[in-house]
């Protein structure tokens, strides 16, 4: 007996990954990740069928896609990648699934009776943590409403920069950075009820395409998720994170 | 191309490689020559940095350095400034994550050291400190130059931690690695392949000069 164990074991690393593949597997903007965990759940119990998500930050799903990486939906955090994909030619028409919103997040309670404008300028902050402008969407969105309010100039050397919009909810709740400048959606996980938010009212609302990959290799599942992700049940769901 | 990463991670590499051997060398010195209960431990524990994952690692840095963490508000009561995001936060986490790559060569070139030189100055009456300034270190100026080596190419390219505690400010904490990885997620390959090819000489260059100051000893 003893000596089967570690055989058995050794075997079950020498199994492909094919034999716990899901039904459908999408890649997934980090942001929308909260949504995401309750919705695959309810396709579940509607379809029976199972999907598995990759999260991380759209600019490197993209590249990962164009590498060839064997996901069936994209589901990114903003129209550029998608637009580009589909005109290379490897997925089909993208389609808006949710527009997001930025929030001024803090541990700092006093600070969101303020209003973002006024507590980003409070002299208690030293650090704001802001998504990467160039990649990530919710920074860029962030960065203009900044520039709206005429804080960018103002506000630059304090600024500390997140690679994603889950960096930036991690710089700002493990109290590294004093504000955070995040994704609705982080607000309404375990972490994110420990503190309070304000709507950054100035910044656009970062508008979220997904389409279905051409090289899936499950287009009919992919096409029944999709036609899920409009339905009812997920309209509710993304209302309750905050999407539109 | 921005040359201003290749700069800080130059002087972050830089600083890792001079303050290192202040600490690494006590420490090798012990774990080479000690005998006490729990050195096992002591071992373990220096070498932890190397076996964890540099998020992980990243991560702890993360949360002792920030201002609501035992060091980080420490520092910010002495100096009023905060410790992640700064030059001097990502200099701490460099000499966290490569203090295994400067212990493990320093212990192999005591370990190799000739006892009777040992038990000479013993017997000359000098003191365990006196002995090894003046003849543990002297003796081992092989081990310490390989440790330096792998310590600044080591800090030249490390990426994880500092990506976790530094914030990627340019001209403050966004290093070499940091600027290539940004570049490659903003689809600017070009600037990307350019940057990392750069990368390349510039470490060979600095292990070629190294070496020829070892072999010159």
């Amino acid at each position: 007996m003893k000596r089967i164990v570690p055989f058995v074991l050794a075997l079950v690393l020498l199994l492909p990954s094919s034999v716990f593949a899901a039904d459908l597997v999408v890649a997934q903007a980090a942001n929308f990740m909260p949504a995401m965990k309750e919705i695959i759940p309810a396709f579940k119990a509607k379809t029976g069928l199972t999907v598995q998500a990759t999260y991380t930050s759209t600019g490197k799903l993209y590249g990962q896609i164009i590498n060839g990486a064997p996901f069936d939906v994209f589901l990114a955090a903003d129209q550029r990648r998608p637009d580009a994909l589909f005109a290379k030619g490897l997925c089909e028409k993208p389609f808006v699934y949710a527009k997001g919103q930025v929030v001024l997040w803090t541990k700092n309670k006093a600070l969101c009776e303020m209003g973002w404008i006024k507590a980003l300028q409070d002299p208690s902050i030293s650090k704001i943590a802001i998504a990467n402008t160039e990649t990530a969407p919710y920074g860029t969105s962030a960065m203009n409403a900044l520039k709206s309010a005429g804080l960018w100039d103002k506000m630059e050397s304090e600024l500390v920069y997140g690679q994603s919009i889950a960096q930036v909810f991690q710089f700002a709740s493990t109290g590294a950075a004093d504000v955070g400048l995040c994704a609705f959606s982080s607000v309404f996980t375990d972490e994110g009820k420990k503190g309070c938010y304000t709507v950054v009212d100035l910044a656009p609302p970062v508008i979220q395409a997904a389409c279905l990959l051409k090289k899936s290799t499950h287009a009919e599942t992919a096409a029944q998720f999709i036609e899920f992700l409009g339905s009812d049940e997920v309209k509710a769901i993304k209302k309750k994170y905050g999407y539109k | 191309m921005e040359l201003e990463p290749f700069y800080l991670s130059a002087k972050l590499a830089f600083w890792t490689m001079l303050i290192i051997p202040f600490i690494a060398a006590p420490i090798a010195c012990m774990l080479a020559f000690g005998r006490f209960a729990g050195k096992s431990a002591v071992d373990a524990l220096v070498s932890l940095p190397m076996v964890l994952p540099p998020t992980v690692l990243g991560f702890w840095l993360l949360v002792i350095m920030g201002p609501q963490g035992t060091l980080g508000m420490l520092w910010e009561n002495v100096t009023g400034q905060r410790l992640v995001f700064s030059f001097t936060g990502i200099l701490l986490a460099s000499l966290v994550f490569n203090l295994p790559f400067a212990v493990q060569p320093l212990r192999a070139a005591f370990e190799k050291l000739d006892h009777r030189l040992l038990e000479s100055a013993s017997i000359l009456g000098l003191s365990r400190t006196q002995a090894f300034v003046r003849v543990i270190i002297p003796n081992s100026l092989g081990g310490l130059a390989a440790s330096s080596i792998l310590v600044f190419a080591h800090s030249l390219g490390e990426f994880g931690v500092i990506l976790m505690v530094g914030g990627s400010i340019p001209g403050e904490t966004k290093v070499a690695s940091v600027a290539i990885f940004e570049a490659v997620e903003a689809l600017r390959f070009d600037d990307a392949f350019l940057m990392s090819a750069a990368l390349v000489p510039v470490s060979f260059l600095v292990l070629v000069l190294i070496n020829r100051i070892n072999r010159r000893r």
